[in-house]
């Protein structure tokens, strides 16, 4: 059927109410019809079968409806039903097909009458949905386990649930003209700037796209600056993560379907904060965040700086360490960037393998992975045992930062990075570097510089960045950032 | 869009103005070849650094809007302007591919004697067109994080210079290097010219600050940082090296660096210098070549001057090239010519145009009178 027709009112006529909703849903076969009489008037309930709650239509069917006098002349039917239902579900009368056929598709159940020009919609949705478990990749050793799932009530209210305040304000809507996705906006009424919070609107509205399936196609199509290796919206799956920056003023984007909420506005150092860092006590979580920007450097420069000093600057190796080196390196065919190279592809796929494989075979593709690229390839002259050593360690070391998709653009930033130091040596990572942070200079989020608190500088919030200041010198309990 | 105004806060200010100050200033031996006191003459030259600051400073508070091609035309006039407009375009480009050549012959001259010129000052100026056709805004955005890593740098280099036992205190005396005359003669105009006076090439900057008001302080700030750390490396080196190697090496903080040696350990930091040579120069490098891109943009009437990054980039790459044959040669220009020239655009100009100024408010004020 058509969109002219199904955009029509509905008639008077019960059956043909039914059969155009039928029609316009190409009669699905999970597509419930529900016949019965109330008080002599034919009547017929419809829903999903899968995307309602099987209870509450239980108890809307036979405890409500069946129970019903039209005891009021006056009044019609419907209106009568619509005041007189089971009370704790949201009730919405509608008149057209259109209205009705996307309520059945979020899950209501619609009540129709015969000799009735509108009909009534009872928000039922339910249905299986994962249940609320620890999350997978974000984790922490000491704070709340819980994580975000595929339904977006259950996000919200995760978040309700820490923050217990009339200003924490939501506003929902759908995006995705195929889809009909719902998406939250969640921020702290007072807090969160109002220009931003209209600026988030906005662009959530102005989204021309057929299907939005996970909260990533949100972070694309509404970030300012779509060409940068660098990600401009944060993404989480811990509600703790996200009632905090709710807290700081920022603005949380949740997407039905989608365990990993969005918060805007991001700054670059955002993805280098646990939520650990919190639980723990500051001296102990100051030293782990330095740590991490430590190995945030190694995991972007650590093959490039030997391969620099490898090829350029022999000089700047002290002497026994060089003749060690050498002579390592002495059976080995390659240059050192193509050594590098193949070491670093090669760590790349077992990861990514790591991820895609079954869980089953985990242990066998590790084992082989590590006695190949690691023993194997040295003692067959492919590369020298330092370079396993290099590549190791900036493995590792990438996986200490807390977000795993800046974790991603900083693996793929190492890879240019390593053919700047092999054509140019330290110039080169100089000059790269120069680029890369003048390019992030360039960056914002939502207005806000991507940099900063470092540039343009805020002293005060500098002391939450690289360090985790106390508690106990803030006047209010929220955390700067 | 959401705060993309295109403002410079003094903080960014200060940092970058500490960067062009330091420049190639910091790496090698400045001033007259013959002083070794060079330490003595950067502290002797900055009350005329302040002072020749304060002029620029009082020309632009006469036109708060302008930059200087601006207020060069209000003051002379049109035709007087061209001219002098002209001179200082020529003069900005023209040192600006000074800094570029002879960042490159040094890195050549250190480590990378097996790469041509032109592959190290073609990175430099391509990296310079991306991050000025960015917006000057990202410049300074800039130079407030690298100047957190030059502090770093120094600092840590400075820390191993002083463990290493290297330093002869005895190097320093006499103090004066045994002459007076040379001491001050190095100070004015020397290194009042080089690296000081250059901060004229900030006047395009002014009235890009959001609290223009603030810019006499920080300009004063980092010229007295910038001096007392320049004096200072300056001192260090000659502590370490002596009178005679101090004088005659031609990137003298290189050859210092490399006698470190602390616990056997830490040895090789070389890398500190080429990194402070390479970040500093490419600062002032961009600094000059936003100037010229403004005064150009201001002279032709191009409204986005971002868009003059490139052409601007390759006139000063090929220039930094060809205008030496060799780094003896660029040496020898930078302590003849271009001290002229740096004179005649940094300090005679700015007092011609004060000249002027006085000259039609005095007459100005007599038509009133009158």
């Amino acid at each position: 059927m058509n969109k002219t027709i199904s955009a029509d009112r509905i008639s008077t006529n019960l059956e043909m109410n039914l059969h155009e909703i039928k029609a316009s849903l190409g009669s699905s076969s999970d597509l419930v019809f529900k016949r019965f009489t109330l008080e002599g008037i034919q009547a017929a309930a419809v829903y999903v079968d899968g995307l309602i709650d099987r209870h509450i239509v239980h108890d809307l069917l036979f405890d409500s409806f069946f129970s019903l006098t039209f005891d009021v002349p006056s009044k019609s039917p419907l209106e009568q039903i619509k005041h007189k239902g089971l009370s704790s579900i949201n009730v919405q009368s509608m008149s057209t097909i259109n209205d009705i056929v996307l309520a059945i598709l979020s899950g209501n159940t619609i009540l129709l009458l015969q000799q009735c020009e509108e009909a009534l919609s009872y928000e039922t949705c339910g249905g299986e949905v994962r249940p609320v478990t620890e999350p997978s990749s974000q984790i922490v050793i000491r704070g709340p386990k819980d994580g975000f799932n595929e339904s977006i009530s259950t996000n919200v209210a995760l978040v309700r649930r820490r923050i217990k305040n009339s200003n924490l304000w939501l506003e929902t809507m759908q995006v995705g003209s195929v889809t009909h996705t719902e998406v939250a906006i969640m921020y702290l009424n007072g807090t969160a700037k109002q220009e931003i919070i209209d600026e988030v609107r906005r662009r959530l509205q102005n989204i021309d796209y057929e299907s939005i399936l996970e909260s990533g196609y949100i972070e694309n199509l509404i970030e300012e600056q779509t060409y940068t290796p660098f990600p401009t919206l944060f993404n989480t799956e811990r509600p703790d993560t996200v009632a905090a920056h709710i807290l700081e003023g920022r603005i949380a984007v949740f997407v039905d379907g989608t365990p990993f909420a969005l918060v805007a506005p991001t700054t670059f150092f955002m993805f280098f904060q646990s939520a650990e860092d919190y639980y723990h006590r500051t001296d102990v979580s100051s030293g782990i965040r330095l740590l991490r920007y430590i190995s945030l450097f190694i995991s972007m420069f650590g093959p490039s700086i030997y391969i620099a000093s490898i090829t350029f600057h022999q000089e700047m190796i002290p002497t026994p360490l060089l003749l060690s080196l050498a002579s390592q390196r002495e059976s080995v065919p390659f240059p050192a960037l193509v050594e590098a190279l193949i070491m670093e592809v090669s760590f790349e796929i077992l990861r990514e393998a790591g991820i895609r494989m079954p869980r089953a075979i985990g242990q066998a593709v590790s084992i082989v992975g590590a006695l190949v690229l690691g023993q194997a390839a040295v003692q067959a002259g492919i590369v020298s045992s330092a370079m396993v050593i290099v590549v190791a360690l900036t493995g590792i070391s990438s996986f200490t930062t807390p977000s795993f998709n800046a974790a991603l653009s900083i693996r793929l930033l190492r890879f240019a990075v390593m053919f700047c130091s092999a054509f140019l040596g330290f110039f080169g990572i100089a000059m790269f570097s120069i680029l890369m942070i003048a390019h992030m200079c360039g960056l914002r989020s939502f207005g806000e510089p991507y940099l900063s608190p470092l540039t343009p500088l805020r002293p005060n919030e500098l002391k939450d960045t690289f360090v985790r200041r106390t508690f106990k010198r803030s006047s209010s309990n929220r955390r700067p950032n | 869009m959401l705060g993309n105004k295109q403002t410079i806060s003094s903080k960014q200010l200060l940092s970058l103005m500490i960067l062009f100050e330091f420049g190639t200033a910091i790496v090698v031996h400045i001033g007259l070849e013959s002083n070794h006191a060079t330490w003595l003459s950067i502290l002797i030259a900055l009350p005329g650094a302040l002072l020749l600051y304060g002029l620029y400073r009082y020309l632009y508070r006469q036109y708060p809007d302008l930059i200087v091609s601006g207020y060069i035309r209000k003051i002379v006039g049109p035709y007087l302007s061209w001219p002098l407009n002209l001179s200082i375009l020529a003069y900005f480009i023209y040192n600006a591919s000074r800094n570029l050549r002879e960042a490159g012959d040094l890195l050549i001259a250190s480590v990378y004697d097996e790469t041509p010129l032109f592959i190290i000052n073609t990175t430099m100026a391509l990296v310079m067109i991306y991050v000025l056709s960015k917006g000057v805004e990202v410049l300074f955005r800039l130079a407030q994080v690298y100047i957190l890593v030059i502090l770093f740098l120094g600092i840590t280099g400075l820390l191993a210079v002083s463990f290493s036992g290297e330093m002869e205190f005895s190097n320093l005396f006499p103090i004066n290097g045994g002459d007076w005359r040379n001491v001050i003669q190095t100070a004015y105009p020397s290194i009042l010219l080089f690296p000081f006076s250059e901060l004229f090439a900030f006047s395009t900057i002014f009235p890009l600050l959001n609290n223009s008001k603030e810019a006499g302080r920080t300009g004063t700030a980092a010229i007295l940082f910038s001096g007392l750390v320049l004096s200072l490396t300056q001192g260090v080196q000659l502590l370490v090296l002596g009178n005679s190697i101090y004088v005659r090496s031609t990137f003298s903080l290189l050859t210092t660096i490399s006698v470190i040696n602390v616990a056997d350990f830490l040895q090789r930091l070389d890398a500190i210098v080429m990194l402070l040579l390479i970040i500093c120069v490419f600062f002032k490098m961009s600094l000059y070549c936003y100037a010229v891109m403004a005064i150009w943009g201001d002279l032709f009437r191009i409204p986005n001057t971002n868009k003059l990054a490139a052409p601007v980039g390759i006139v000063i790459l090929f220039m930094s090239i060809f205008s030496a044959w060799s780094f003896p040669e660029h040496t020898d220009e930078g302590q003849r010519s271009s001290m002229v020239m740096l004179f005649l655009v940094t300090v005679a100009i700015p007092l011609f145009l004060l000249l002027v100024h006085f000259a039609r408010k005095t007459f100005r004020r007599l038509r009133e009178v009158s």
